[in-house]
């Protein structure tokens, strides 16, 4: 039979030639499989309504094709309810985009390089809130350093004369936020430096500035190390600033529990302790390995969870695998889900789950559906059965190999480049069915993890 | 169950296990990836939570292996980064000449090693990208050398760029460890390295293994 080796995607994401030792890309646009801007134009009807579930299928099959990624990818996240017109989706549009000028005028108004075209790389203000006059930071911000892009704001002082002028900061919030802003331009010069995109200046300011206003208006995340990776394909998908903001907003909704931090903790040790219920239940075996060698906080999962594989793949193939995932977990309430406030949306995730139509649900978020694990607790997502697949395909190695935590992280990093997307997705999905029928069949194994959803799905 | 066996691969003589801590975007990958792979590179990337490469050097005839772990910078994930301390043989104190604020934040890396890593754990302090053009530059040599020599520890400029000192770096901090584990395994009591992350593999038994073979 004939098939089509399909056509690469890395054109649409170019490298710079230098860069020579990048992971090579999977992925293939392939016709008839990948969702293509015909097909995808085909499900909405002429007022705007999308029949999505139409489209999950192709995009877990094939992947979307580079030309509409970002228009997908805001309904998979739930920028848009599919559900809704042309109309009352420009409305939101506009909304938004106003909402976003709103909050990055105020930050402006903190830190005047926000919107500058320019940023920082060193620390601004001390713990205390007094301002520091870094010379690193003044030729960061100063014109003469030839960056070439131009204040947006000409007729305001100019941002050089305003950032080397600020008086002490009494406002405890603008504190912590100004202490983020130079951790944030460090980590902006460093990511996807491979792709050509970044070269331009312009593109690298959007990114911080995305992440500053980000920062800004999630006071309990703020920034954390790893969301500029998050952030960065954004970027590339969305010409508009501020849609690129919301589309980032709404995947942070997943993660933002992943950055949270406290004084003694790290918000993805609640996830690296779910991978490890995960694996006590399919893997028993090499759960007890790992533990035996002292990895049973899981932490070399670290990096898998939080920036969701941007590391173990090419720039493509990560978003392939994003794709493929967000159109497995899809659940048609999202959108209404993240218009709730977000505390309201936050209790809100137990109690749905009833009237939705299992037609526009994604395969994954069928699963959870019919199992009822919906009913008990915030489900856990498919993320983690990503990383037990990987370790599940790996696990054979690190049962012989493994001689201690050295030798985990080295196999793990040894996928690098290696793992398939598609078949990493279909393992995971596996993995989550063999799962749910464990931990839902009547025998319940003696952990405080099951046994505390078991009574939750009980009452 | 059966314990693993202790590493069969006899591929070194002593294992010595190195971390590197420092502010955010002082160089601490680069300086490895130096010193690990010959190279540098421009297309730098942050190194989210831990990660970690091996190298096996060769002083006075003996085998070391080392295996040195990066960690994040960002203040929020200390709690992740200094799960590996306690297994730290030797702590690279890392910051940035061009960056003072890098340089004064020494002190909390070293008030955050007296809490989280072993006692006698060795120290060096490194201010890298010392390339950088004498009108970028922050931090004196001399500041560098009189906060290594007020904690009684070695320093060293490197960069990571043009490979200025960072053999010299790795290998000095190694030979200081490598003595004193002889020093500690020529006494009665076979040195017990706590190691936290890596009990079954770690360096301890490596230490130990050589201490009754040599």
């Amino acid at each position: 039979m004939w098939r089509d080796p399909g056509v690469s995607a890395d054109s649409f994401y170019e490298i710079r030639p230098e860069c020579t030792d990048v992971p090579v890309t999977r992925f293939k646009i392939k016709a008839g499989k990948t969702l293509s801007a015909r097909k995808w134009h085909a499900a909405f009807t002429p007022e705007g309504y999308l029949d999505i579930g139409k489209t999950l299928s192709r995009i877990y099959r094939g992947g979307v094709h580079p030309s509409i990624k970002g228009e997908v990818w805001e309904f998979l996240l739930g920028c848009y309810d599919p559900k809704s017109t042309f109309e009352e989706r420009y409305q939101i549009r506009q909304r938004r985009r106003m909402q976003y000028a709103t909050w990055k005028e105020e930050c402006r108004q903190l830190f005047p390089l926000v919107g500058s075209g320019r940023f920082v790389t060193a620390p601004v203000i001390t713990e205390d809130g007094q301002p520091i006059q870094d010379p690193l930071v003044l030729k960061e911000t100063s014109p003469a350093k030839g960056l070439a892009v131009h204040p947006q704001h000409n007729n305001s002082p100019s941002s050089m004369d305003a950032a080397n002028n600020l008086e002490k900061v009494t406002d405890k919030a603008v504190v912590q936020w100004m202490l983020t802003l130079h951790q944030i331009g460090l980590d902006v010069v460093r990511t996807d430096r491979t792709l050509v995109f970044y070269e331009k200046q312009e593109n690298l300011s959007k990114l911080w500035d995305i992440l500053a206003v980000y920062a800004w208006i999630d006071k309990d995340v703020g920034y954390g190390q790893g969301m500029c990776d998050i952030c960065s394909p954004m970027i590339i998908l969305l010409d508009d600033e501020a849609d690129a903001f919301w589309c980032f907003e709404r995947l942070m909704r997943r993660l933002r529990g992943n950055f949270r931090c406290t004084e003694s903790s790290v918000g993805v040790a609640a996830q690296l302790s779910n991978l490890a219920s995960v694996t006590q239940v399919i893997d028993p075996k090499l759960h007890k390995h790992l533990e035996h060698l002292g990895g049973g906080d899981y932490l070399f999962a670290f990096r898998m969870l939080m920036v969701l594989f941007r590391r173990e793949f090419s720039f493509c193939d990560s978003l392939y695998l994003w794709e493929m995932m967000w159109a497995l977990e899809y659940d048609p309430e999202l959108f209404l889900m993240y218009e709730m406030p977000l505390s309201a949306s936050e209790k809100a995730e137990g109690s749905k789950g009833k009237t939705k139509s299992i037609r526009q649900c994604g395969k994954y978020e069928r699963e959870i559906v019919k199992s009822g694990a919906k009913n008990a607790e915030a489900p856990l997502p498919m993320s983690i059965f990503l990383v037990a697949s990987v370790l599940k395909d790996k696990s054979a190695k690190l049962l012989q190999e493994a001689r201690g935590l050295d030798d985990v992280v080295k196999i793990l990093n040894d996928t690098t480049g290696n793992i398939d997307a598609k078949k990493a997705c279909s393992g995971a999905m596996k993995l989550h069915k063999k799962y749910l029928k464990k931990v839902f069949s009547a025998t319940l194994p003696h952990f405080p993890y099951l046994s505390r959803k078991s009574k939750l799905h009980d009452s | 169950m059966a314990a693993p066996p202790a590493r069969a691969r006899a591929d070194y003589d002593y294992l010595i296990k190195l971390l590197l801590i420092g502010d955010s975007g002082v160089g601490k990958s680069c300086l490895l990836l130096r010193f690990s792979d010959g190279s540098f590179t421009t297309s730098f990337i942050t190194t989210i939570g831990i990660d970690f490469k091996i190298r096996t050097i060769e002083l006075d005839g003996k085998r070391i292996k080392l295996q040195i772990w990066d960690t994040a910078g960002q203040e929020r994930f200390r709690t992740i980064t200094t799960a590996y301390y306690r297994g730290a043989m030797g702590i690279l104190l890392v910051y940035d000449v061009t960056d003072e604020a890098s340089f004064n934040n020494i002190r909390n890396w070293i008030r955050n090693i007296e809490q989280h890593a072993s006692d006698n754990v060795n120290k060096i302090l490194v201010g890298n990208k010392a390339d950088m053009d004498e009108s970028k530059r922050a931090v004196p040599t001399s500041k560098g050398q009189a906060l290594a020599d007020e904690y009684g520890i070695k320093f060293f400029e490197t960069s990571a760029k043009t490979n200025l000192n960072v053999e010299e770096v790795f290998f000095s901090i190694a030979r200081d460890i490598k003595q004193r584990l002889a020093d500690t395994d020529s006494k009665a009591e076979p040195s017990t390295i706590k190691i936290n992350q890596d009990q079954s593999g770690g360096a301890g038994q490596a230490a130990q293994k050589s201490a009754c073979c040599g």
